[in-house]
């Protein structure tokens, strides 16, 4: 910071935080507690006591495509520890979330996922998609009749797999175009802020760092480092291994739907079903855990970007498992409706995906990988 | 402006409170003419004046200006003063108060010539107050060297009392009453002026700055202390765990200050109180490192700045942005490691010294505690002055964080508003 910079501040970027959760930042006064009590902030540049004078001045190209920011796992320490009440855990989490808009295109979509007055539009998009399509095509079945109840009857796997193998492609390029730019920009703020060792960026070093972090994150090392939110790993651990779990059990399913052409309902005794089953509770009982825990923290900011994202997670679990449940229970007209509203819930999640919250695990994965490999 | 303020025959004001703001007011407005009672709950006046080694930026004693204040009080019959004295009770309207005092007794009258000989008897020790602690003083002592008035004082919460009494036997001149006890006495005055002062903030309260944890991390209270003459270490800074000479000491600044967990205010003295005692320090060990890590120094005013700039040109000081949040000790060598990001460079520091000084501030004796008056507080436990309502002042560090000559300002000013009370028709 001793060379001469020209601030340019961003006020536009300023005001976006702020109504992201981080309305706080303004009372920063620079005194560097955080940096210290942080458990997780590297020696040299420590975060977030740089990231809130960026942020406060509006240096917009300083933050986005900062690593740092993916680095805080948001324990609270911090605003815990904050003198002033500035939260700066808070005003990170803001940051990253305008970073996840930033490099998700089209940008319009981020921005109707921060509004909570487009959530109907969210929600209404997946079922004129499922009536269009299932009217064209006459997947869609009302009448399923037959004695056992069949989801795919009502809603074809045809159906489901014409809208969400074409959402699968869709993350991958959100993301791949995304990334792109993202490790691109995190390269450069780390030559510049002497955040790393390497000149050039090497993306098979990047790559193999990748493999590295791997046990860090599925272990959440750093996550149980914090003070504050330990707690939070728990619920957070929970969810990741029932998103993996589920993720296999899709994948498997859609092997045995085609590959040797056996369909749905699957026996309760299959293993893949148990891991379904278990997968889809931990949902469930994680994604209950994160709510409870935001609503009793009334000192941590939780804004809308937040509340989306834990809702949709939570529906999305219960509304699977519930679906199960009522088709072992045989009620059918019930069964099939909550699979539509499950069908809905899993639309957002992954049309949403590279613009949401959720979007973290992908960056803040990227993030740590370069971290690595750079030495931070 | 019809309402009749005056007080009843002449009036008289009563000062609460014997240190330098206390003082102030009361000689300011006993040489103009007025009656004034000062009292002091405290065996001596002087106050937190009394402790410290040096004023800043001058560098002199305060005992020195203090000295002047008590002989104008010497001086000066229309002074009344009421130390171990404590307001129970007031009543009344501005111009009209009455005022409950109880006095504490002294257990020591007037005869006392400070010979020392009831201290050479007394069997029973007690922690220094004045010493924070750092040493012990007899059940029967004086205050300090030149406590006014000179004469010594129980301490009847450790005292055995009349089954010991040798105190009263060494006493060759009847000067010990082990039988006094406390009484109660009524006054009635036109205006009071509340100077309660101020006190450290508990720094065992801050988790993370290790004070009461760990031996070598004192409070600059405490460092003003170790460097007075009549201190516990007879001027010689030395650090707690071994009465070592510090080769290297750290200055935490805004330790409680500043921040909502604590203080939200900044308490205004300590970064000059810091400044000033890296010279105490510069004085005794040239070789000295002095690391002082500050969020940003507040040396406001022309000599004050003035003074920083000196400091800074120290080439053994070091002044560091960015605040200790962390402190750990080394268990052997009890060396303490503060840890700060240094917010210029963006680097996280690591500095063992062998000593550390928190900056820790000042609170307002009524922050806890209220006074028996009708009277207003602000949110962090300071007197609201309400000029409209007159009758009662507050003056000092009762009323806003200040140094001493902010202080002596404001009670000169005080001292003002009570005459006017008494004078105004």
């Amino acid at each position: 910071m001793a060379d001469k910079y020209l601030v340019e501040p961003d006020v536009e970027f300023i005001k976006e935080v702020v109504g992201l959760g981080g309305d706080t930042l303004k009372k920063c006064f620079q005194c560097a507690t955080c940096s210290v009590v942080c458990p997780i902030a590297p020696e040299n540049k420590p975060f977030p006591r740089k990231e809130m004078i960026a942020a406060s001045w509006g240096l917009k190209d300083r933050l986005v495509g900062s690593m740092d920011i993916w680095l805080c796992h948001n324990c609270g320490d911090c605003t815990t520890m904050c003198p002033r009440g500035a939260k700066p855990g808070d005003v990170l989490g803001a940051v990253r979330s305008y970073a996840i808009s930033e490099y998700a295109v089209p940008k319009f979509i981020g921005k109707a996922v921060n509004d909570p007055k487009k959530l109907p539009v969210l929600l209404g998009l997946p079922v004129v998609v499922f009536l269009v399509l299932g009217f064209i095509t006459g997947l869609l079945d009302f009448t399923p009749g037959g004695d056992e109840i069949v989801h795919s009857n009502f809603f074809s796997s045809w159906l489901v797999d014409m809208i969400f193998v074409p959402l699968a492609a869709w993350i991958a390029v959100v993301f791949g175009i995304g990334l792109k730019r993202f490790v691109n920009d995190m390269h450069e703020n780390a030559v510049l802020e002497g955040k790393t060792d390497k000149k050039k960026l090497d993306i098979g070093g990047l790559a193999r760092a990748l493999f590295s972090i791997l046990p860090t994150i599925l272990k959440h090392s750093k996550f149980t480092e914090c003070g504050e939110n330990k707690d939070r790993a728990t619920a957070h651990i929970m969810v990741l291994y029932s998103f993996i779990g589920l993720f296999i059990v899709t994948n498997i399913f859609f092997v045995v739907l085609y590959v040797f052409q056996i369909h749905g309902p699957y026996s309760q005794m299959n293993p893949v079903k148990w891991l379904a089953n278990v997968s889809g509770i931990a949902l469930v009982i994680g994604s209950a855990l994160m709510i409870k825990s935001r609503m009793s923290k009334t000192d941590q900011v939780s804004s809308y970007k937040d509340w989306y994202l834990l809702w949709l997670v939570f529906g999305l679990g219960a509304s699977g498992m519930l679906t199960e449940m009522t088709r072992l229970a045989d009620i059918a007209s019930l069964s099939y409706s909550l699979y539509f509203i499950h069908l809905i819930l899993v639309f957002n999640l992954f049309m949403f995906l590279p613009f949401s919250k959720l979007a973290h695990f992908v960056y803040r994965t990227v993030a740590m990988a370069y971290g690595e490999y750079g030495n931070r | 402006m019809t309402e009749n303020k005056a007080a009843p025959a002449g009036g008289s004001i009563l000062v609460v409170g014997g240190g330098i703001s206390g003082l102030t007011t009361a000689l300011e407005a006993a040489e103009v003419g007025y009656e004034v009672f000062l009292v002091e709950k405290n065996p001596y006046l002087g106050g937190r004046v009394a402790q410290l080694n040096q004023y800043f930026p001058k560098l002199c004693p305060p005992t020195c200006g203090l000295e002047i204040n008590f002989r104008r009080i010497k001086d000066n019959p229309r002074i009344k003063i009421l130390t171990l004295g404590e307001v129970e009770k007031v009543d009344g309207t501005s111009g009209n108060y009455d005022v409950t005092i109880k006095l504490n007794p002294r257990f020591v009258n007037e005869d006392c010539t400070a010979c020392n000989e009831c201290v050479d008897v007394c069997p029973v020790e007690r922690n220094s107050e004045f010493n924070f602690n750092m040493d012990k003083t007899k059940a029967i002592y004086r205050p300090f060297e030149m406590s006014f008035p000179m004469r010594y004082v129980i301490d009847s919460s450790v005292c055995k009392g009349s089954e010991c009494n040798k105190c009263v036997e060494a006493c060759k001149y009847n000067a010990i009453d082990l039988n006094t006890e406390a009484k109660t006495i009524n006054l009635n005055v036109g205006a009071i002026v509340w100077a309660t002062g101020w006190e450290p903030y508990d720094a065992a309260k801050i988790d993370n700055l290790g004070f009461g944890k760990y031996q070598n991390i004192v409070t600059n209270m405490m460092m003003e202390r170790l460097a007075a003459p009549n201190g516990p270490t007879k001027g010689k800074i030395l650090r707690p765990s071994d009465d070592k000479a510090p080769e290297s000491i750290a200055f935490v600044q805004c330790a409680g200050s500043r921040d909502e967990n604590h203080l939200p205010y900044c308490s205004y003295i300590c970064c000059m109180a810091s400044l000033k005692q890296t010279t105490y320090i510069r004085a005794q060990y040239p070789d000295a490192k002095i690391y002082v890590f500050y969020i940003d120094v507040r040396a406001s005013g022309q000599r004050y700045e003035k003074f920083y700039k000196q400091i800074k040109e120290d080439k053994n000081v070091f002044l560091i942005k960015g605040k200790v949040a962390e402190v750990s000790e080394d268990s052997g060598s009890g060396n303490i490691t503060v840890v700060a990001e240094n917010a210029v460079t963006g680097e996280k520091i690591r500095q063992e010294v062998e000593m550390v000084v928190l900056a820790t501030g000042m609170q307002p004796t009524t922050k806890d505690v209220k006074l028996p008056a009708d009277l207003k507080y602000n949110e962090d436990g300071f007197i609201i002055n309400d000029f409209e309502k007159g009758g009662m002042f507050a003056a000092g560090c009762a009323n806003k964080p200040a140094d001493v000559v902010s202080s002596n300002q404001n009670a000169t000013g005080m001292a003002l508003k009570a005459i006017q009370t008494l004078v105004r028709k």
